[in-house]
């Protein structure tokens, strides 16, 4: 029960508890996220069987001879045109590129104000804004089925105060219900994703001194300009941050396009899905996840970046 | 007087702090050749230093000039990338931290938060594996000599900012270390307590008789506390003495204009004998004239320094026949208890002068515009090659 | 920077926005006390529902499952993620680091999709190269605690790239080592954000649908797959119910969380007072 002995067996058995410490974290992970990356690339070049792994080896051995059969096909499928598969890629990259714009025009505000609270309130309303990412996501996206349908009591106060027939003009919806189209995707996007949004701008911004917008009233500037040249330069890191966090995911979203999206929401996590449980194609599967993964490979090595600076970063 | 020797010299009085304590063994700490590199920037440049046991050795100096860096190789913090450190006969070089009869003040007391202030002092002690009882006596002779005993049982940030150093010092005297190291002791407090805490914890230390070295950027800490003072710029030392050593006879401009002020005359040896030394300086009108021999040869451009609180200030000119200026008051600082003159001599040149004001309203006599003689004796100044 | 006390925008932007968050969710928790089907017409207040939910046997067993899983997931990436996070902020440089840190990163923006099936992928070859294969809910297990060990490493290295190193380095000069010095002074001192990253891997790991759908075999249903399959077919009264119930739960321990938390800032910062006026 004494200390010392716990140590003294701990010291007994470790090579060098350094390399314990590195060694674990590092197995798993190579083991159970990275390896499992070469292992969807390998896929992707087999052909689709009827076996149980629905696959074919792409290493034949006979006799004495290795052969290594890469099989193109997927990756020619996804390239035809035709099939749709570019069409989903942009479609998932404009969608979420606008679900983050749009995120980011509602949570730089609040984060904002919140950063201009005192502290008591700052914690309170920052505790406010993550509150609900703390229940389901899944619950809090169903919600909004009821919300947008239009026999729900919301639609029909949207149909009788004539939003309906706004959005309608406008072109954003084609029927008489927001339900099952983009527009229900983006409401839904920055629904879930804005605390991942708000957190990142407001930890930036609560940081800024208030002494230089100070200073700058002092000579002379207008408290918009002021925002403009001062305030907003200094949140890019934030910005960046949030943007980062709320479009790599997005764009192989698929529960928020399956429930809220209609047919008519191309999105490429649905794609994948689709290929995986509804034709059982794994091999077609995986080269739809390389060519994700290949896709969104640059935006994600700038954020690993930013973030093991951030927090090394913080030592210096 | 100069008003930082005189305050000195109070505070002394008052400690009871009279002519430093028998000095101890020479080479009880002994630096040797150390010198440590950050990727290619030198912080410390082959340092020497021998510090005796018993004694309180500050290093002093500027932000950046390699001091803390010092300290941290003594702790076992950083590694000397060349030089070996000796403490007692053993070399300490590669040993860490947890294995050096070595403990450290930080200058943010780096008090465990979740420990009372009893397990705080106790730490160290437990990591010896000292019995309950040893460590609890042990604890207690602590509490009692920085006098914190009814708080044993608080947390640390139930103290306030002096209790809290008074706990980080009784935790680091707790194990009877060898080497004791201060990190900037008084950086955390305010002026107020600074000077009280200066007297008592030199008082402290002394009464364990514990070999300190202490790191600070402030030279009246420096001068109050330590019985040594090794002075440092960029990585090296540049003076080592006793306090009033280094500030009467300071070995070069660096250390003359460091500690207190000074008025750095620039001046060229005019005759080199070896009972007395003449200098020729464009920035006075008359020669100056050394009272004693000096290092040098004839022609030699040196700086003579001479601190303001030893010159003479008057309206009437000083019978002398060297060693004096004329000039106009262009300034006045008021101190209370004495000014400060700015006078601008002939050259362009601007001298400063103490003046105390002893009777009251004297310096009234003397005010902006009136033309004054300076004058100083023949031992009053210094002259320095470096 | 905070400038002043609250003016009207703050209100604005603030009502509007907690309005679009709680909305919809408070919306749901009334509709589940309805006692008709639809959601178009309310026919009087009602628990049938909550009485369909509890007595419905499969649902009750996948919310079991998925508790445990959720336990042991949270319990394994904080121990995991913990590591990471020491290795990421305490250690030196070596050979090999910047892609450990890419790898710790990675997951938090890496795709569901493109994680479960990787994950089910990696699963399915281990069990054809060496007749292993992790099933059911060790399988999902495996799967949550890899993406979840990422989130808690970030709120843990946050925490210890904060932690002044004096502590660490003042507790090596009384003569502990490294080892010591992590379960002595370190570990205390960052526990509450250990605790954070406890609670934001549980909820991860309840939260997630489509990486369980993909790993789990048909033993192991978890809770949010059997909900994604009913709500699939469009509004179900029992998953108001279930919503509601979920949101209380969650509301009530962070009130209380919170409420713990600001009883003890209040209790420090008087202590912090009376030391000061203290002054010994």
């Amino acid at each position: 029960m004494s200390a010392p002995t716990v140590f003294g067996l701990l010291r007994r058995i470790t090579p060098g508890p350094r390399w314990g410490v590195i060694g674990i974290p590092y197995l798993w992970m190579l083991v159970f996220f990275a390896i499992p990356f070469l292992i969807v690339l390998k896929i992707s070049f087999a052909r689709l069987a009827i076996a149980m792994p629905p696959y074919t080896p792409i290493l034949e051995v006979d006799n004495a001879e290795v052969a290594l059969k890469l099989n193109l096909s997927n990756f020619l499928q996804l390239g035809a045109l035709q099939n749709g598969y570019i069409a989903a890629y942009l479609s998932s990259l404009k969608i979420a590129a606008i679900a983050t714009l749009l995120t980011l025009l509602v949570g730089y505000p609040m984060a904002y104000v919140i950063a201009r609270l005192p502290p008591s309130g700052r914690n309170i309303a920052m505790m406010l804004v993550v509150l609900p990412s703390w229940t389901s996501f899944l619950i809090r996206v169903y919600a909004w089925i009821g919300i947008l349908k239009s026999s729900g009591p919301v639609g029909r106060l949207l149909e009788k105060t004539g939003v309906i027939d706004a959005l309608q003009s406008l072109g954003w919806i084609e029927g008489r219900q927001i339900l099952y189209t983009p527009l229900a995707t983006y409401i839904g996007i920055v629904y879930c994703y804005l605390p991942f949004m708000v957190l990142p701008l407001y930890t930036n911004l609560v940081k800024h001194d208030g002494r230089l917008l100070e200073a700058a009233y002092d000579l002379g500037a207008r408290p918009w300009k002021a925002f403009l040249k001062i305030t907003l330069p200094l949140s890019r890191a934030g910005i960046i941050a949030g943007c980062m966090l709320v479009m790599i995911p997005a764009v192989g979203e698929f529960v928020i396009p399956e429930l809220l999206g209609g047919p008519d929401t191309l999105m490429i996590g649905r794609v994948l899905w689709n290929e995986f449980f509804a034709n059982r194609d794994w091999p077609l599967a995986s080269a739809v996840a390389i060519a994700m993964l290949v896709l969104l490979l640059i935006p994600i090595l700038v954020f690993n970046r930013v973030q093991q600076r951030q927090i090394e970063g913080r030592l210096t | 007087m100069g008003t930082d020797m005189a305050a000195v010299e109070q505070q002394q009085a008052v400690a009871g702090h009279g002519p430093s304590p028998t000095p101890g063994a020479e080479g009880y700490l002994r630096i040797v050749e150390v010198r440590k590199e950050f990727d290619g920037f030198l912080a410390v440049d082959d340092t020497n230093l021998s510090i005796r046991k018993g004694e309180i050795f500050a290093l002093l100096g500027g932000s950046g000039c390699g001091k803390s860096t010092l300290l941290r190789c003594l702790g076992g913090f950083e590694h000397p990338t060349a030089g070996k450190i000796f403490l007692d006969g053993q070399e300490l070089n590669g040993l860490p931290p947890y294995e050096r009869p070595i403990n450290m003040m930080f200058q943010s007391y780096a008090l465990f938060p979740h420990m009372s202030v009893e397990q705080n002092i106790a730490f160290g002690l437990k990591q010896d594996r000292m019995s309950k009882p040893d460590i609890a006596r042990r604890v207690e002779e602590m509490l009692a000599l920085v006098q914190l005993g009814r708080l044993a049982r608080r947390k640390p940030h139930q103290l306030s900012g002096g209790q809290q150093q008074r706990v980080a010092l009784a935790r680091s005297l707790a194990k009877d270390p060898k080497l004791l190291l201060l990190d900037e002791p008084m950086g955390a407090l305010d002026k107020k307590l600074r000077t009280q805490m200066q007297l008592e914890l030199v008082s402290i230390i002394e009464k364990t008789g514990v070999t300190c070295v202490m790191v600070t950027h402030d030279q009246e800490e420096a001068m109050t506390m330590a019985t040594r003072i090794a002075l440092m710029d960029a990585g090296r030392i540049r003076q080592v003495g006793t306090p009033d050593e280094i500030y009467e006879q300071p070995a070069n401009r660096f250390a003359a204009s460091f500690i207190g002020s000074v008025n750095m005359i620039t001046a060229v040896i005019d005759q080199d004998e070896p009972e007395f030394v003449t200098l020729r300086s464009p920035q006075l009108d008359t020669a100056i004239y050394i009272g004693h021999g000096i290092s040098g040869f004839e022609g030699q451009e040196v700086s003579f320094a001479v601190r303001p609180e030893k010159l003479g200030i008057g309206k009437d000119e000083p019978a002398q026949p060297h060693n004096k200026a004329r000039g106009v008051i262009e300034d006045i600082a008021y101190f209370g208890s004495h000014s400060v003159y700015h006078v601008k001599l002939a050259s362009g040149f601007t001298i400063m002068a103490n003046f105390a004001n002893v009777q009251r309203w004297a310096s009234e006599s003397m005010t902006w515009g009136d033309t004054v003689w300076v004058w100083w004796g023949d031992n009053d100044g210094v002259v320095l090659t470096q | 920077m905070s400038v002043g006390r609250a003016r009207w925008p703050t209100w604005i932007i603030l009502g509007s926005g907690f309005a679009f968050l709680y909305l919809p969710v408070l919306l749901l928790m009334v509709w589940s006390f309805n006692s008709s089907r639809l959601a178009t017409v309310w026919a009087g207040f009602s628990f049938k529902w909550y009485g369909e939910l509890l007595r419905d046997a499969s649902m009750l067993e996948a919310a079991w499952v998925s508790l445990r899983i959720a336990f042991w997931t949270a319990t394994a990436s904080v121990v995991l993620g913990t590591m990471a996070a020491l290795v990421m902020t305490r250690m030196r440089r070596f050979p090999g680091k910047t892609l450990f840190g890419g790898l710790i990163t990675a997951p938090l923006v890496m795709p569901d999709v493109i994680i479960g099936l990787s994950m089910l992928l990696m699963f399915v070859s281990l069990g054809d190269l060496f007749h292993f294969q992790p099933k059911g809910m060790v399988s999902i297990w495996i799967a949550h605690t890899t993406f979840a060990l990422a989130f808690v490493a970030v709120v843990v290295s946050s925490r210890m790239a904060e932690l002044d190193k004096s502590l660490e380095e003042a507790a090596m000069d009384l003569g502990a080592n490294r080892i010591k010095v992590f379960f002595l002074i370190t570990l205390p001192i960052i526990s509450p954000a250990l605790v954070s990253g406890w609670l934001l891997a549980f909820t991860l790991s309840l939260d997630d649908v489509v990486i369980a759908s993909f790993v789990s075999g048909p033993s192991s249903t978890t809770l949010p797959m059997k909900v994604f399959s009913s709500v699939r077919l469009g509004l179900s009264p029992k998953i108001n119910a279930l919503a509601t119930l979920m949101i209380v739960i969650v509301s009530v321990c962070a009130v209380i969380g919170w409420w713990l938390m600001y009883r003890s800032e209040q209790r420090r910062r008087l202590d912090m007072q009376l030391a000061l006026q203290d002054n010994g």
